[in-house]
C-alpha cells in the first residue's frame, strides 16, 4: 500500500467536508494511505499572502517542514493551499518532498490505470464540463502545468471513469472567489458567465477540484436566479466524488447530500445512483 | 539552379532563362506556384492572384531553357561558385510524368479522400491528385504515407485499407477482387476471423476500430461472385494436398490460379476441415462454406473426401499416381489431455471431438459436402444432459459451451484457471456467450474427475491466485492450498488445446518438432522430404484460420517455384514497411460510432444453430467503411492503374537521385505560416470557426472549398460578424508563443480579406483587432483609408487576450480592451487569425545542408549592402527566406538575385541554352485552304461525354476539310508524329485540334506544325473539353452537338487565317541609367558586370544622391564607406561612362533600339546616346516641412538634419546634454496632400533615437506616432528602443500635437491615449519625421512617356508581378523614385532592374510582329482615338497624316481596333472577317 502525507487545510475540515471525505474514501479504495500532517496550521491563503508576505511564507513553510520530516509525497486537495505551499517552496528554495495537488495526483497515469481496473460503475451518459479554475493551472511556473490555457488532465481522468467531458472554453476562467466578500457584483458576473456557458453546453454538472470554486458556484445559483430570472440548477461536484461513485464507494450519497444544488437528482436520472 | 518554385523562384528562373542561361528549377511540392497560387486576391489592386500567377506558371512551364524538377529535395551541394555539383532527390510520384497527360481520370476513380493541403484542410482531395487545376507540371501524384497497420498485421497481407476504401464508395466487386488476391474464402473469414487487423487499427485510439472483418463479410454476401479465373498458362504438373481446411483450400486456389491441376485428399467425410468440423454453424453457416469451397472447385480443384493420407495411401502412392508435389495441411484435430485422474470417464469429452460430433451429426452435411457417405462419423450421437462444464478459456471452449446450450443443456459453465482478462477467446465471443446465459467460473482449475452415478460426474476444483506473468505474458495461476471444492455435471468438455494428429506420418521419414508438429523451413514451408511441403495448424499448432490461409498462399508460391525448378527462397525475406501511427494521420477527425451488425433475438439464438449475426445493410457498410482514417494515404487499390489509358501509373516506382552541375544557386524556398495551434488562447484547432488567414483566402477563392461563398466551417452558414486578430504569432515579446519580428504582410492581407469578404457578401461586418496598422508599401495607406471610409471595415486598436467558443452556436467570444480602457467581450461568427510567417521547414533544412548561415529567427543571414547574397559565395537568396516581405518585394528580389547569380557566368552566357530549329516555312499563301482536324478523346474526359467518332465524321463533311482523325490523347508524343505525317501526306496547310485549352496546349501544337514546315499561325484550336464536355457532363447528345458547333466555327476561322511574319530586329547591347544615386550606380554596375556598356546620367555634379545624407543604417552599416566604395567601383569600371551635370532632353525608339539626347553642363554640349534599355533611378528627397514651426527655430529639425548633426558633431551632441527630445512622426505623410506612408521614417526615428540614447543615456526621448511601422525584422529595434526607455506616445491624426513657442522654449503638447490626458513638454530638440517626396521628374516622365502616380512617383507596369518594369518594354525603374524605401531595398530593386534589362540586352535579335494591330492608312481619319486609348502609347500620326503603329511596341491587345470609329485598324490573326465567319458558322 502506498502512503502519502495529507494536508487537508481548513476548508476540507469545514465547508468542503465532502471533498475531504471523498479524497480519503477514494484513496482508500485505491490502496493509498493518507497520513494527515500532524499539527498542521493555516496555509496563509485567505489573508496572509496579501497582507504580510513573510508571514504567508512562514505559515506555509511550517507545514512543509512537517511534511519534509515525514519524507513522503504531500497530497493537497485544496488548490489555494497548494498554491501557497508551492509559493513557499519556491521562495525558500528548499528541496523537499513533492507537493501534489489532488487533481494532478489522481491524474497520474498509474493512478488512472488503477482506477480503471477497479471501475464498478462507469459513469456512462454523464455529460460534464471540467472546471479547473485559476490556481489549479496557474501560474504555470509554480504548478508545472503545460497546457495552462486549455488543460486536459481532469477531462482525461473523468473520461477514464466513463463520464463524457465536453470541450469547453471556460475551464480556467476566474470565478471571482477572491472578491467573494468585497465585490459580490463582480463575483456574480463571473460565476454567472461560467454557469450560463455550462448550461449552454447542456451538461449534467460541473466538476471541480477546488473548495472555493465549488462553494462560489454552488451557493450563488439561487441568488443569481432571483436576480436575473435565470435558473441554472447545475450541481457542482468534486472530481473525487465522481471517482468514488464510479468505484462504488458506499458513502457517495452522504457526500453528495452536503451540496446546495442537489447532485443526486441528475445522477439518478442518468441511472448512476 | 533555382530552389523553390513559388513566385520568386518562377520569376528568377524566367529572368535567367531569358538572359541566356539554362535553369533547373527545383521544387519540393508536386507543382510550382507556391503560396501565391492559394491566394484569392492580391492587395492593393484586388487582382485575382491565380489570374496573374497562372500565365507565369505556363511561361515557366513551357520555357525551353527552364527544366522544372518538381517534387524533389536538395540533398547537398559540393563545389564552389561557378562550379557546383548539386545532388537532388526526386521523390516518387508513382506516376510517370512523361506519360501522364493530366486528364484526371485516376483521381475520379480513387476511393481515398484526404484533406486537401491546397485548401488548407478545409476540403478533400483524392490520394492521387494534382494540387490545383492550373498546376504545373500538369501531372498527377500519388500521396503514399507509411503503410496502414491493418494490412501489415494481416497474416495473409490482404489490402485492407484498399477494400475498405472501395466499399466506402460502393465499389463492392472491385473490393472483393482485391480480397481475392490474398484470400479465396472472404465469406468464411469475414465471419470467423479474430481480426488481428482491428486490434492494430489506428481508429481505435480515437474511438473504436473500423469493423474490418464485418465489412469483408458484407462484401462476400453482397457480391456472389467466383474467384476470378486468370487466363494464364495451364500447367501439367499435378499437386496433391492433404486436408481441405483453410490452408489446403488456399493453397489449392492459388495453385489452380497458376494453372496447376490440384487434388485435395480429405480424411473427413466433409470438406472444410476445422471450418466444418470445428466451427459451429451459428457462426459459420454451411451454405457460406459450401459456396466458397464451390468457387475453389470451379477453378478445377478436385476434392476427395473420406480419403486420408496414411498407411493406406502413402506419399509414395501419391507420387506414384503422378503427383509432382504434396502439401500437407492436415490441421490439429487431436485434443490435449487434462492430465488429471478420472479424465477418461465417459462423461468427459474433448472439445474438438464434441464439436466434430455435433457438427457432423446435429447438422448432418448434405451434398456436395459429403459424397462418399459419413464414413462412421455420423452415427455418433451426442448426449450431454442438463449440466455441462467446459474447461478452458479459448475459442473452442466458448464454441463448445454455446453449442451445448443450443443442444438443450440447462446450465453451462466455463471453468478457467485465470481471470477474464487473460482469456484467449475473442472478447466479442465471450460477451455473446454470456448474453446467451453461459456462466463463468474463473480462477479455478480441475484436479480430479470423480464418477458419481450413471449420469453425473463430480469435478474437483481448486481455487487459483494470479502471480507474476509467465512466458506468455499472462499472469500465472497458482493454486490456493486447501481451497478445493466440487462442481457436478452431466458432461465435462475439456477444451484446453489441440495438437496435430501426425500418426499418418509414421514411417515416412518426415521430421517433426518437439512440440509434435511437422518440421518445415519457416520461409518456404518445405519439409525434410523433397517435394513435400506443409503448413497451417499441422506446422504451427492450433492457430487462427487466416494464418492457415497465409500458409496456403506461401505453399502455393513454393510449390510453383519448386515445379519450375526455381530458387525457393530468393526474395521472400519479407521487407516490412513502416506502419503509420495514429499521430501520423490524426488531424482532428471527429468521432463516429462503430456500426454493429444486428443479431437474431436472444431467445432464438439459444435454441437454434441459425447464424447469430445478420450482416451489415448497404448503408451501414458504407458508413462503417468511411470511418477508415486512410492511414496509408493511398490505399493501393489500383483502381487508378486500371483506368489510366496512358499507362502512366506505377505503384512500384522508386525515388531517384539526380546530379546537376550549375554555376550558381538561387534559394527561394519561401515561408511557412506560423503554426496557429501554438496560440492556445485563440483556440485554433479546437474551435471550428477559428481559421487562419490562408484558410480564409481559400474560403474566399472561387476555386476554394465553398466556391467562393463566405461560409464558416462549423455549420456552412454565412458568418455576419467576422473578426481578424492581427499579429497572430508575430511581434511577441514573451518568447513563448510567437516570433518577435513583424511579419510585414498581415495588416494588408487582413484589410484585403475584410474588403473582399464584404464584396462577396455585403452584410459581413468585418472588425480588425490590431496593434499598429502597417501599410508601408506603395499605395497601401490609401487602401487602408478606403477600407475604413468606403468599405466599412472596423478597426479596433487592441490585442485580443483570448477567444472562447460558445457551446451551442459555436460563435466566438473575443475579450479585448476598448479605446476607453474598458474590458469588453464581443461575440463573432467567425475569427480569422492573421498568422505570421516563419522560415519554411524546407528552407531551414536546405540552409543546414548547404551550410549557409541563418539569423536568430532562422531567416537567411544577409548583409544590409548585399541583401541577396548568402554566406556561401555563389549561393543567393530572395523572397521570404531572406526576411518577411510581400509579393512585389519578393519578385523584385528574385530578379535582383538573378543579377548576382548570373554575373560570374556572363562569359558563358548562351552556351548551354537550347534553341528550337525549324525547317524553312512552306509558302501556302496562294493555296486553297486544306484543313486537317484532330479530335481528342482526352482519355474519357471528352470521349466519355462527346461522341468523338461522330464529331470526326461530321467534320469530314465540312468544306476545305481534307483530313480528320481522332486520338486518345492528342497531346501525346506519338500523336505529334501523326500530325506531322498527316500534314505531309495530305498537304495540309491548316491544322485544327479540337481538345482542351489553348492556354496550356496551343504552344505545343504550334511547335508541331512548325516542325512540319507550316507557319505557326496556321493552327487553330476548338476547346471541346473545358467549354463543352466538362460543363455538359450529363447531356451527352447536346454536348456532341455543341462540340460540332465549336469545331465548325474553328474550321470557318481556319479558312481565313494567314501565315504571319515575324520580323527580326537587332538589339543595341548598351544600357542607359538615369540617376546616379545608390540605385542608379548599382544598376549600372550590374549591367557592366554582365559585359554591357552603360551610360550613367546624373543631374548633379557628384554621384551619390540621397545616400550622401545618410550615415548609418539601423543595423549599423556604414553608409558613407559603402557609398565611397560604390562610387569608386562605378568610376573605375571601363564599361561605365558617367556623365554628371547632365539633363535628358530628348528620347525616342523602342526596346532594343533607343536614342537619347543629353545636354551636359557647364558647357551645355549635346550628346546622343544609342542604347537598348533604359533604367530610371531618379530618386527622392526629404520634404521640407511647412508645419510645426519648422524653419523658425534652429532646435526644430528634420530626421535627416538630425542624422547629419549626429554624424558630424557627435562629440558636441553628447556634450550638449540635451535633456529632452521629442520626435513627431508622419510629418507631411499620410495626409490629404500626400496620402502615402513614407515607409522609412519610423525606422529612421528609432535609429536616431537609439543613437542619441547611446550618446547620452540620460536623455528623455518621446516619439509621437500614429502607427509604428517598424515592419519585418526592424521590429527588434523598436523593441530595443522601448527597452532603452524611449517613450512612444500615439496621437490621433484628428488631434495632432501642437507646437508653440513659449518665450524661449519650444512647447509640444499632445493627448496621451493610454491615460486620456493632455501632456505638455518643453523639449531641447524637436525632430520632425518629414515625408519622402520624389525628386522633380515630371518633364522626364513626359519625355520617356512613362506614367507616374498621383504623388509623383514612377508607376510600374504591374504592382505585383512587374515591380521594376514600366508598361513600355525596355524601360525599367528602381530606387526611391518608385517609392520610399530603405537602402537595402533600393539595392535589391536596382539589381532587379538590371537583371530585367539583361533579358533584352542578352538577345542579339528579337522577334517582333505577329499578332499586332495594322492600320489601313487610306481609311484613317487621324482622329487620334487610337492614340488616346492605347494603354502603351504606341500609335502615332505619321507624316502622311495617318495613324501608324510600331509593331515593335504593339502588344496586340486590340483596344485600338475596337475603338477606331473608321474601322481602319485590324488585329492580325483576329481579323474582322475571321470573327464574322466564326459567328456565321455558329448561326448555321
Amino acid at each position: 500500500m502506498k502512503e502519502v502525507s495529507y494536508y487537508p487545510g481548513c476548508s476540507l475540515h469545514g465547508t468542503a467536508r465532502e471533498y475531504d471525505e471523498s479524497c480519503r474514501g477514494v484513496s482508500d479504495l485505491l490502496g493509498i494511505k493518507l497520513s494527515e500532517l500532524k499539527d498542521w496550521n493555516c496555509c496563509g491563503a485567505s489573508s496572509a499572502h496579501c497582507t504580510d508576505k513573510d508571514l504567508s511564507i512562514a505559515l506555509a513553510g511550517r507545514n512543509l517542514d512537517i511534511a519534509n520530516k515525514g519524507g513522503r509525497e504531500l497530497l493537497v486537495p485544496c488548490v489555494a493551499c497548494f498554491s501557497r505551499l508551492k509559493a513557499a517552496e519556491a521562495e525558500t528554495e528548499k528541496e523537499g518532498v513533492p507537493i501534489r495537488y489532488a487533481l494532478d495526483f489522481f491524474s497520474d497515469e498509474p493512478v488512472i490505470e488503477e482506477i480503471k481496473k477497479r471501475l464498478v460503475r462507469p459513469l456512462s451518459g454523464l455529460k460534464i464540463v471540467c472546471y479547473y479554475g485559476c490556481l489549479a493551472v496557474r501560474p504555470p511556473q509554480l504548478t508545472g502545468v503545460k497546457e495552462y490555457e486549455n488543460p486536459q488532465h481532469m477531462d482525461k481522468l473523468m473520461g477514464a471513469i466513463g463520464a463524457e467531458p465536453l470541450p469547453w472554453s471556460y475551464k480556467t476562467d476566474c470565478c471571482g472567489s477572491s472578491l467573494m466578500l468585497v465585490r459580490t457584483d463582480i463575483v456574480k458576473k463571473l460565476t454567472g458567465r461560467i454557469l450560463s456557458m455550462a448550461r449552454e453546453a447542456e451538461v449534467d454538472c460541473i466538476v471541480v477540484g477546488c473548495p472555493i470554486c465549488q462553494a462560489n458556484l454552488d451557493t450563488r445559483q439561487g441568488e443569481l436566479a432571483s436576480e436575473t430570472g435565470e435558473t441554472y440548477d447545475l450541481p457542482i461536484i468534486y472530481f473525487t466524488e465522481l471517482i468514488g461513485l464510479a468505484l462504488g464507494h458506499r458513502d457517495v450519497k452522504k457526500w453528495l447530500s452536503r451540496h446546495i444544488v442537489d447532485p443526486v437528482k441528475v445522477l439518478s436520472a442518468r441511472g448512476l445512483i | 539552379m533555382v530552389v523553390g518554385g513559388g513566385i520568386a523562384g518562377i520569376q528568377a528562373s524566367l529572368d535567367l532563362a531569358e538572359s541566356g542561361y539554362y535553369v533547373y528549377l527545383v521544387e519540393a511540392s508536386p507543382a510550382i506556384g507556391g503560396v501565391m497560387a492559394q491566394l484569392d486576391k492580391t492587395f492593393p489592386t484586388n487582382d485575382c492572384a491565380m489570374c496573374v500567377v497562372s500565365p507565369k506558371l505556363v511561361e515557366a512551364g513551357r520555357h525551353l531553357n527552364i527544366e522544372i524538377i518538381a517534387y524533389s529535395d536538395i540533398v547537398g551541394v559540393e563545389g564552389e561558385r561557378g562550379n557546383f555539383e548539386v545532388t537532388v532527390n526526386r521523390k516518387t510520384r508513382y506516376v510517370d510524368a512523361a506519360k501522364c497527360t493530366g486528364c484526371g481520370e485516376c483521381s475520379q476513380v480513387c476511393p481515398v479522400n484526404l484533406r486537401s493541403s491546397f485548401n488548407e484542410g478545409l476540403g478533400d482531395r483524392k490520394a492521387i491528385y494534382k494540387p490545383y487545376p492550373q498546376a504545373f507540371p500538369n501531372v498527377f501524384t500519388i500521396d503514399k504515407g507509411k503503410r496502414a497497420p491493418c494490412g501489415l498485421t494481416c497474416p495473409a497481407r490482404i489490402n485492407v485499407q484498399g477494400y475498405v476504401a472501395l466499399t466506402g464508395v460502393g465499389k463492392y466487386s472491385e473490393a472483393l477482387s482485391l480480397i481475392y488476391e490474398n484470400l479465396p474464402l472472404p465469406g468464411v473469414l469475414g465471419r470467423i476471423c479474430p481480426h488481428p487487423c482491428e486490434g492494430e487499427c489506428n481508429r481505435g485510439e480515437l474511438d473504436k476500430p473500423v469493423a474490418i472483418c464485418d465489412l469483408k463479410r458484407f462484401l462476400a454476401d453482397q457480391v456472389k461472385t467466383g474467384i476470378p479465373v486468370p487466363g494464364g498458362e495451364s500447367r501439367e504438373e499435378r499437386v496433391a494436398i492433404a486436408g481441405s481446411g483453410p490452408a489446403g483450400l488456399a493453397a489449392a486456389a492459388f495453385l489452380a490460379r497458376k494453372g496447376y491441376p490440384v487434388t485435395i485428399f480429405e480424411a473427413l467425410p466433409v470438406m472444410g476441415g476445422m471450418l466444418y468440423a470445428g466451427i459451429p454453424s451459428y457462426r459459420l453457416p454451411r451454405e457460406v462454406l459450401s459456396e466458397e469451397i464451390g468457387n475453389i472447385q470451379s477453378l478445377g480443384v478436385e476434392i476427395r473426401t473420406n480419403s486420408p493420407v496414411g498407411p493406406h495411401f502413402t506419399f509414395d502412392d501419391i507420387f506414384r499416381e503422378g503427383y509432382r508435389a504434396v502439401f500437407l495441411a492436415v490441421g490439429a484435430h487431436k485434443d490435449q489431455k487434462l492430465g488429471i485422474p478420472g479424465e477418461d470417464d465417459s462423461h468427459v469429452i474433448p472439445g474438438v471431438v464434441f464439436l466434430r460430433k455435433v457438427n457432423l451429426s446435429e447438422n448432418p452435411p448434405s451434398p456436395p459436402f459429403s459424397k462418399g457417405g459419413m464414413g462412421g462419423f455420423s452415427d455418433e450421437k451426442v448426449d450431454i444432459g442438463e449440466r455441462v462444464s467446459v474447461i478452458g478459456g479459448g475459442n473452442v471452449a466458448i464454441d463448445a459451451a454455446r453449442t451445448a446450450l443450443r443442444m438443450g443443456a440447462k446450465e453451462v459453465s466455463i471453468i478457467y484457471r485465470r481471470s477474464r482478462n487473460e482469456m484467449p477467446a475473442n472478447a466479442e465471443e465471450i460477451e455473446e456467450a454470456e448474453e446467451e446465459g453461459v456462466k463463468f467460473l474463473f480462477l479455478a482449475a480441475p484436479t480430479e474427475v470423480v464418477a458419481k452415478d450413471g449420469n453425473t460426474v463430480s469435478l474437483r476444483l481448486v481455487r487459483m491466485e494470479l502471480s507474476e506473468p509467465d512466458a506468455s505474458g499472462r499472469k500465472r495461476p497458482v493454486p490456493v492450498p486447501g481451497s478445493d471444492f466440487f462442481v457436478e455435471s452431466n458432461t465435462i468438455i475439456s477444451a484446453i488445446g489441440q495438437t496435430p494428429d501426425l500418426s499418418f506420418m509414421e514411417g515416412t521419414g518426415l521430421s517433426t518438432t518437439v512440440r509434435g508438429t511437422i518440421k518445415v523451413d519457416p520461409l518456404t514451408l518445405q519439409t525434410s522430404r523433397e517435394g513435400v511441403f506443409a503448413g497451417g495448424d499441422a506446422v504451427t499448432g492450433p492457430g487462427i484460420a487466416i494464418d492457415a490461409v497465409a500458409a496456403g498462399k506461401e505453399a502455393a508460391v513454393s510449390i510453383d517455384r519448386y515445379l519450375r525448378g526455381e530458387d525457393l527462397s530468393a526474395g521472400r525475406q519479407p521487407s516490412i514497411p513502416e506502419k503509420s501511427r495514429f499521430a501520423d494521420i490524426y488531424d482532428g477527425q471527429p468521432k463516429a460510432l462503430r456500426e454493429t451488425m444486428a443479431m437474431i433475438p436472444l431467445e432464438e439464438r439459444r435454441k437454434t444453430f441459425s447464424e447469430v449475426k445478420k450482416g451489415f445493410t448497404e448503408e451501414e457498410a458504407k458508413r462503417e467503411a468511411l470511418r477508415c482514417l486512410n492511414c496509408g494515404l493511398c490505399s493501393e487499390c489500383l483502381q487508378c492503374v486500371d483506368v489510366c489509358k496512358a499507362e502512366a501509373i506505377n505503384h512500384q516506382m522508386g525515388e531517384e537521385e539526380l546530379k546537376f552541375h550549375v554555376g550558381s544557386i538561387i534559394l527561394s524556398p519561401g515561408f511557412d505560416e506560423y503554426e496557429a495551434e501554438k496560440l492556445t488562447a485563440y483556440g485554433y484547432g479546437r474551435f471550428a470557426n477559428v481559421v487562419t488567414s490562408i484558410q480564409f483566402e481559400r474560403i474566399l477563392s472561387a476555386s476554394g472549398p465553398f466556391q467562393g461563398e463566405v461560409l464558416r466551417p462549423s455549420d456552412s452558414k454565412h458568418p455576419k460578424k467576422i473578426a481578424w486578430i492581427q499579429c497572430a504569432g508575430s511581434r511577441n515579446m514573451t518568447g513563448t508563443e510567437g516570433n518577435e519580428y513583424c511579419s510585414s504582410i498581415c495588416c494588408m492581407y487582413a484589410i484585403k480579406e475584410a474588403i473582399i469578404a464584404r464584396e462577396h457578401q455585403s452584410d459581413v461586418e468585418p472588425t480588425i483587432f490590431y496593434m499598429d496598422i502597417r501599410a508601408h508599401g506603395k499605395g497601401f495607406d490609401a487602401y487602408y483609408e478606403r477600407a475604413k471610409e468606403e468599405h466599412g471595415v472596423r478597426f479596433v486598436r487592441s490585442m485580443v487576450s483570448r477567444v472562447a467558443e460558445r457551446p451551442q452556436s459555436k460563435n466566438l467570444m473575443i475579450t479585448y480592451v476598448d479605446a476607453e480602457n474598458r474590458l469588453q467581450e464581443e461575440e463573432f461568427d467567425l475569427v480569422v487569425l492573421s498568422v505570421g510567417i516563419t522560415p519554411s521547414k524546407g528552407a531551414t533544412e536546405i540552409a543546414r545542408k548547404l551550410g549557409i548561415e541563418v539569423d536568430a529567427y532562422g531567416f537567411c543571414k544577409t548583409d544590409v549592402f548585399s541583401p541577396l547574397d548568402t554566406s556561401r559565395p555563389g549561393i543567393h537568396v530572395c523572397g521570404t527566406f531572406q526576411s518577411p516581405k510581400d509579393i512585389p518585394e519578393t519578385v523584385a528580389q528574385a530578379s535582383g538575385a538573378v543579377a548576382n547569380a548570373s554575373a560570374p557566368l556572363a562569359s558563358v552566357r548562351g552556351t548551354m541554352t537550347k534553341k528550337k530549329e525549324y525547317p524553312p516555312e512552306i509558302d501556302v499563301r496562294e493555296e486553297e485552304p486544306r484543313i486537317g482536324v484532330f479530335v481528342c478523346h482526352c482519355g474519357s474526359n471528352i470521349g466519355g461525354v462527346v461522341n468523338v467518332p461522330d464529331v470526326k465524321e461530321y467534320v469530314r463533311s465540312l468544306d476545305n476539310v481534307v483530313y480528320a482523325d481522332e486520338s486518345l490523347y492528342t497531346c501525346s508524343q506519338d500523336t505529334q508524329e501523326k500530325i506531322k505525317d498527316a500534314i505531309k501526306e495530305h498537304n495540309l496547310n491548316r491544322v485544327i485540334v479540337a481538345s482542351c485549352s489553348p492556354r496550356t496546349h496551343e504552344h505545343l501544337f504550334r511547335s508541331t506544325i512548325q516542325e512540319a514546315g507550316l507557319n505557326k499561325y496556321l493552327f487553330e484550336m476548338a476547346n471541346i473539353r473545358d467549354q463543352c464536355s466538362w460543363v455538359h457532363m450529363r447531356e451527352k447528345e447536346k454536348a456532341t452537338g455543341k462540340a460540332k458547333d465549336l469545331v465548325r466555327m474553328a474550321v470557318a476561322n481556319a479558312r481565313l487565317i494567314r501565315p504571319l511574319d515575324e520580323q527580326s530586329i537587332s538589339v543595341i547591347p548598351r544600357g542607359l541609367v538615369i540617376g546616379g544615386g545608390v540605385a542608379g550606380m548599382t544598376a549600372s554596375l550590374k549591367l557592366a558586370q554582365q559585359g554591357y556598356e552603360v551610360f550613367l546620367i546624373e543631374k548633379e555634379a557628384e554621384l551619390g544622391g540621397m545616400a550622401r545624407n545618410i550615415h548609418h543604417t539601423i543595423e549599423g552599416g556604414d553608409v558613407q564607406a559603402y557609398l565611397q566604395d560604390l562610387i569608386g567601383q562605378v568610376t573605375a569600371n571601363p564599361l561605365i561612362v558617367v556623365i554628371t551635370n547632365a539633363l535628358i532632353v530628348d528620347f525616342s525608339g523602342s526596346r532594343g533600339n533607343f536614342s537619347t539626347g543629353v545636354m551636359v553642363a557647364p558647357n551645355m554640349y549635346y550628346r546622343k546616346i544609342e542604347h537598348g534599355v533604359t533604367i530610371v533611378a531618379t530618386g527622392a528627397e526629404e520634404w521640407k516641412p511647412t508645419e510645426y514651426l519648422y524653419g523658425e527655430d534652429p532646435r526644430i529639425v528634420t530626421q535627416l538634419e538630425l542624422e547629419g548633426s549626429i554624424a558630424s558633431h557627435s562629440e558636441e551632441m553628447a556634450q550638449l546634454k540635451l535633456k529632452q527630445v521629442v520626435m513627431i512622426q508622419c510629418v507631411g505623410s499620410r495626409n490629404e496632400e500626400r496620402p502615402y506612408c513614407s515607409r522609412v521614417c519610423c525606422a529612421e526615428a528609432v535609429k536616431n533615437a537609439l543613437k542619441l540614447k547611446s550618446l547620452n543615456p540620460g536623455m528623455k526621448i518621446y516619439i509621437l506616432y500614429r502607427d509604428m511601422r517598424t515592419y519585418g525584422l526592424l521590429e527588434s529595434y523598436y523593441t530595443k528602443a522601448r527597452e532603452e526607455g524611449i517613450m512612444f506616445v500615439r496621437y490621433d491624426p484628428g488631434n495632432k500635437p501642437e507646437v508653440k513657442k513659449e518665450g524661449k522654449d519650444i512647447s509640444v503638447s499632445f493627448v496621451d491615449d493610454s491615460i486620456g490626458e493632455r501632456i505638455s513638454l518643453k523639449p531641447d530638440l524637436l525632430v520632425l519625421s518629414a515625408a519622402t517626396i520624389p525628386r522633380e521628374n515630371k518633364e522626364l516622365a513626359a519625355l520617356l512617356k512613362v506614367p507616374r502616380t498621383a504623388e509623383g512617383f514612377f508607376l510600374e507596369a504591374h504592382m505585383k508581378l512587374r515591380p521594376v518594369d514600366f508598361a513600355t518594354d525596355g524601360l525599367y525603374l528602381a530606387g526611391t523614385g518608385h517609392g520610399p524605401k530603405l537602402i537595402s531595398e533600393t539595392i535589391s530593386q536596382a539589381m532587379a532592374a538590371a537583371a530585367r534589362a539583361c533579358t533584352i540586352l542578352s538577345k542579339e535579335k528579337m522577334q517582333v510582329g505577329g499578332v499586332v494591330a495594322v492600320v489601313e492608312g487610306e481609311r484613317c481619319a487621324a482622329c487620334l482615338t487610337c492614340v488616346r486609348v492605347c494603354p502603351y502609347g504606341v500609335p502615332a500620326i505619321n507624316e502622311r497624316g495617318e495613324a501608324q503603329i510600331d509593331i515593335v511596341k504593339c502588344k496586340g491587345c486590340g483596344t485600338c481596333v475596337a475603338e477606331c470609329p473608321a474601322m481602319a485598324i485590324e488585329l492580325m490573326h483576329f481579323r474582322e472577317a475571321q470573327l464574322e465567319a466564326k459567328c456565321q458558322a455558329l448561326m448555321l
